[in-house]
């Protein structure tokens, strides 16, 4: 019944997945490319209040060079590369004394032509550079052209970070900085090793770069697939024991569980997702506390003892011959949580072949002689003995007396 | 003559000794290390809950001290190319670890307990329920080794000590030694680990890395009756004393728990491939019997004292373990589509059945984000369970994620699960969850959030919402209300004796960042439902750990 009624939903579901996908494809949304795109936090925020056309002086066959003499030698890229004044002089005969100057056959000179808010006798809108946190070396790259890593500059006016390389264009050639050894050949790394994250202007994420590591909102919560990812680059950036703290944790996570969880976690045990033994050992953790609050059967049981609409397991759930014997089902359907709580010995109590138990078999059905029986026999036969005491009961090819 | 020599004898030594070591000695090294350690202090209350009279009120008194270590480049071997500005190359040395210490020494572990049998006896609560051993008092490492980079051509990395392995769907500890080595010209990396999987019973052991925290039955032993076959299963005695440790049970020995597990894995893996990842990995482990647990006439008949029963009929050793698994993802562009395919499988060799599976894409265009998987699993447990030859229903989720990132947050999700009976026939569950998170102004951002599932295990239908303040950079204060309907189901039967209730849940809470890595929390919560009536809790935090989340 239950089944049916959601069965029903499934086209219903797998048609607005099909919508999606077609507004996807037709979206008209932006292309925020995240491969490509310009992290801003490797290359923060620029002020250029200045005018100028990389493509009228390539057009007149300046080299790079002549503006960026550095460029060719610099070592680090906190190295501020672009042309002073006094390199454009060389050109541009410039006379502070006379902002609006026109030189007849020389290259323009007035000061607005290059400085678009210029006032006479007010001081020149400053050029904001922050320098990107990386380690750059322009030194190693002589051996490669200007445009491999900054683009075709013969169409571009003022160059700004979009003529700036990608992580994506410095894999390229860098195809072992996927590797997350390689990761601080580029990266500013902090005392032991990591990667710094953690910058005045924000902090830096990963973004979509075939890396399969995208942080997206809720990240903490739901990162199984990036975290599974072959080469996964987490701990470039993390230290394991971020990972370990609440893995194998000893102190929730202030945020992870809702409010009130306590009382509504039995809902989500049952059904067994999410998995619980992500990071709550399975048969310590519950127990010791059902145990302790009363909602076992070692320890203080008085709360459920007599009131069936308390009681942890309801009525009918083991009983030894005819009955419900709900827990058969329960116990199918989620055996982990049977084993949260309950020791082997006692599924033992019934579940055994020794003289004396109930002899009620709890293997499925086809047993004897199954895949599953074989090798788990020929793996650990020490299981098979926990019920199994008789020599001629063991092993899988054995057949049951009349 | 003796006396007057032997002392000048002991001072010319001690001159040599001296000399030599000045000589000789390495001038001293400082290496960089970062390091974090965490303080935390819990005291709470948990219900013990009584039919008759009040509740009692248990009181947890927890102390966690962890200690995060990591030193780097140990000899300066990258000292020459660091100040060259050139990649770190060649052998590098280098040390992470994790410590931590626990203490519970509350009510709640350290309380006592009266059972109610022919007379009532009065005992350790661990005594009674040994599982809360591990929240007593622990000192465990969960990891500590020494890493050598950059051997063979830096094609080789080697760790040895207390090692991390991981499979894609669990990590275990190994002690022993991890090697990764890049293949020259061939796109690959082959991995590899050895030494002993890492248990409680292991030197600053902890039992989070147990294959599954089961195989708890071997805990005890079976004891012939007067006549074959009349027996019972006995704790093991081993002529145990009673000595009332505070930090133990008393009246527990799990021998078979403490035997060593040797564990070896290797796996291959594509390396340096742009937009695609695959693996294929194995790993086995094993352990020896116990053997001899006693005495072999500790018994009043002949018996030969062997685990797991003193018939004699145990195998020398069995396999806790053993798995083989494959994993692939791929992340291609087309139309401006991030389209990012994944599948994984891992098969148990000693369960022959594959027992974890998944397979999925996720599409991503601009801010929009959609996730289509499929999700297959099969409980298995440690060789020595069993629960291993239990009659195990699989089970089969389809799930479908939706999220768009942008000036809000968008998320939507709805999932679908088949519960596959013996008889062929399937029991179901589903639900769907969604929410929106946008900000109001620079100072305020407020999310709503609304949930449903049903079908096995129960129903659940709420919502919740939450305004966050953050009028300046260094402080925030929150507010969320939840109001969650709850219908129990018991085991798929349609029907319940438990009764219906309606939760409710407010949350007010405040961090205010001192400095860097430097906050004071505090959380006020005030809940409401049938069975609690009105309880509060208020939490305060002191973190010098603190890592706002982007």
């Amino acid at each position: 019944m239950v089944a049916r009624r959601f069965l029903r939903w499934v086209p219903i579901v797998v048609a607005i997945a099909i919508m999606f996908g077609l507004g996807l494809a037709g979206s008209v949304v932006a292309d925020q490319d995240h491969a490509t795109a310009w992290s801003p936090i490797v290359y923060p925020m620029q002020r250029l209040p200045l005018v100028f056309s990389h493509a009228t002086h390539l057009a007149r066959g300046t080299p790079c060079a002549a503006c960026h003499p550095a460029a060719t030698t610099s070592r680090s890229a906190v190295d501020n590369l672009l042309p002073t004044e006094l390199l454009c002089r060389a050109c541009h005969p410039i006379d502070r004394e006379k902002p609006e100057l026109i030189v007849q056959g020389a290259p323009p000179v007035a000061c607005l032509t290059c400085h678009p808010d210029y006032v006479n006798g007010a001081p020149v809108a400053r050029v904001y550079l922050t320098p990107p946190p990386l380690k750059f070396d322009h030194s190693a790259h002589r051996a490669a052209t200007c445009e491999s890593c900054h683009g075709d500059l013969r169409t571009v006016a003022l160059a700004t970070t979009q003529q700036l390389p990608t992580m994506a264009a410095c894999l390229r050639c860098h195809t072992k900085g996927v590797d997350e050894r390689h990761c601080a050949d580029c990266h500013l790394a902090k005392l032991g090793g990591l990667i710094e994250t953690s910058f005045p202007h924000g902090v830096l994420v990963p973004a979509h770069g075939g890396l399969g590591d995208a942080h997206g909102p809720d990240f903490k919560n739901h990162h199984t697939q990036e975290a599974r990812q072959v080469g996964a680059t987490c701990t470039a950036c993390h230290d394991r024991s971020e990972c370990v703290a609440c893995h194998q944790g000893a102190v929730k996570p202030v945020d992870f569980h809702p409010g009130n969880y306590l009382l509504t976690h039995a809902v989500d045990a049952r059904r067994g997702k999410p998995d619980c033994s992500a990071c709550h050992r399975a048969q310590s953790f519950c127990v010791g506390c059902h145990e302790r609050e009363g909602l076992g059967t070692r320890g203080d049981t008085q709360w459920s003892a007599s009131d069936p609409s308390r009681a942890f397991h309801p009525p009918g759930w083991a009983t030894a011959g005819t009955g419900p014997n709900l827990h058969a089902r329960e116990a199918r359907r989620n055996v982990a949580s049977c084993a949260s709580c309950h020791r082997e010995n006692d599924c033992l109590t019934c579940h055994s072949a020794q003289p004396g138990a109930l002899h009620a078999s709890p293997h499925p059905a086809g047993w004897r002689g199954s895949a599953r029986c074989k090798a788990l026999d020929r793996g650990n036969r020490r299981m098979c003995l926990r019920c199994h005491i008789a020599q001629d009961e063991l092993g899988c090819d054995w057949t049951a007396p009349p | 003559m003796r006396g007057d020599v032997l002392p000048c004898a002991r001072m010319f030594r001690a001159w040599v000794v001296a000399v030599v070591l000045a000589a000789g000695v390495a001038p001293a090294h400082a290496y960089e290390f970062w390091l974090r350690a965490q303080t935390i202090g819990q005291a709470y209350q948990l219900r013990d809950y009584r039919l008759i009279g009040p509740d009692l009120f248990l009181g947890v008194r927890r102390y966690t001290q962890t200690l995060a270590l990591r030193i780097w480049d140990v000899g300066d071997l990258a000292a020459t190319r660091r100040e060259a500005h050139l990649p770190d190359r060649g052998l590098r040395i280098s040390w992470q670890s994790y410590l931590r210490i626990d203490h519970d020494f509350g009510d709640y572990t350290s309380g006592r307990v009266t059972l109610q049998l022919t007379a009532p006896v009065r005992r350790d609560a661990l005594d009674v329920t040994p599982e809360l051993g591990e929240s007593v008092a622990s000192l465990e490492l969960l990891y500590g080794y020494l890493e050598l980079a950059g051997l063979v051509d830096d094609r080789l990395t080697l760790q040895i000590g207390r090692v991390l392995a991981d499979d894609g769907w669990g990590t275990t500890g190994i002690d022993g030694v991890a090697a990764r080595f890049e293949v020259p010209s061939v796109p690959l990396t082959v991995a590899a680990s050895a030494g002993l999987a890492v248990r409680a019973s292991s030197p600053l052991g902890l039992s989070a890395y147990e294959l599954d925290g089961t195989a708890g039955a071997a805990c005890q032993e079976y004891v012939e009756g007067p006549t074959p076959g009349s027996g019972t299963w006995r704790l093991i005695d081993r002529n145990r004393i009673i000595t009332n440790n505070r930090l133990a049970s008393d009246y527990e020995s799990c021998p078979q728990r403490d035997v060593a597990q040797p564990t070896v894995g290797f796996s291959v893996a594509t390396a340096r491939l742009h937009g695609f990842g695959a693996e294929l990995g194995y790993r086995r482990t094993w352990s020896g019997s116990v053997g001899l647990i006693g005495p072999v006439d500790r018994l009043t008949y002949p018996d030969l004292g062997l685990y797991p029963n003193d018939f004699g009929q145990a195998p020398g050793s069995g396999v806790d373990e053993e798995r083989l698994w494959a994993r692939a993802h791929g992340e291609l562009r087309a139309q401006g589509v991030t389209i990012a395919p994944y599948a994984d499988v891992r098969y148990s060799l000693l369960h022959a059945v594959i027992d974890r599976a998944d397979a999925g894409v996720r599409l991503q265009r601009g801010g929009h984000t959609l996730e289509p998987s499929l999700e297959y699993f099969y409980p298995t447990f440690d060789g020595d369970s069993i629960f291993n030859v239990f009659s195990i229903e699989p089970t089969t989720d389809l799930r479908l994620g939706y999220q768009f990132t942008g000036p809000i947050v968008i998320h939507a999700s709805g999932w679908l699960r088949a519960y596959h009976h013996e008889t062929g026939t399937s029991s179901v569950a589903g639900g769907a969850d969604a929410g929106i998170d946008r900000p109001l102004g620079r100072q305020w951002r407020a999310r709503v959030d609304a949930l449903w599932d049903d079908g096995y295990g129960g129903r659940r239908i709420g919502a919740s919402a939450e305004a966050n303040w953050r009028p300046v950079p260094t402080f925030w204060l929150r507010g969320r209300a939840i109001t969650l309907g709850v219908a129990p189901d018991d085991g798929g039967q349609g029907t319940s004796a438990r009764p219906r209730y309606v939760t409710s849940s407010s949350v007010f809470s405040t961090t205010w960042r001192l400095s860097d890595g430097v906050a004071v929390h505090a959380i006020f919560e005030a809940d409401y439902d049938a069975i609690h009536d009105l309880q509060y809790r208020a939490i305060g935090m002191f973190d010098l750990a603190f890592a706002p989340e982007p």
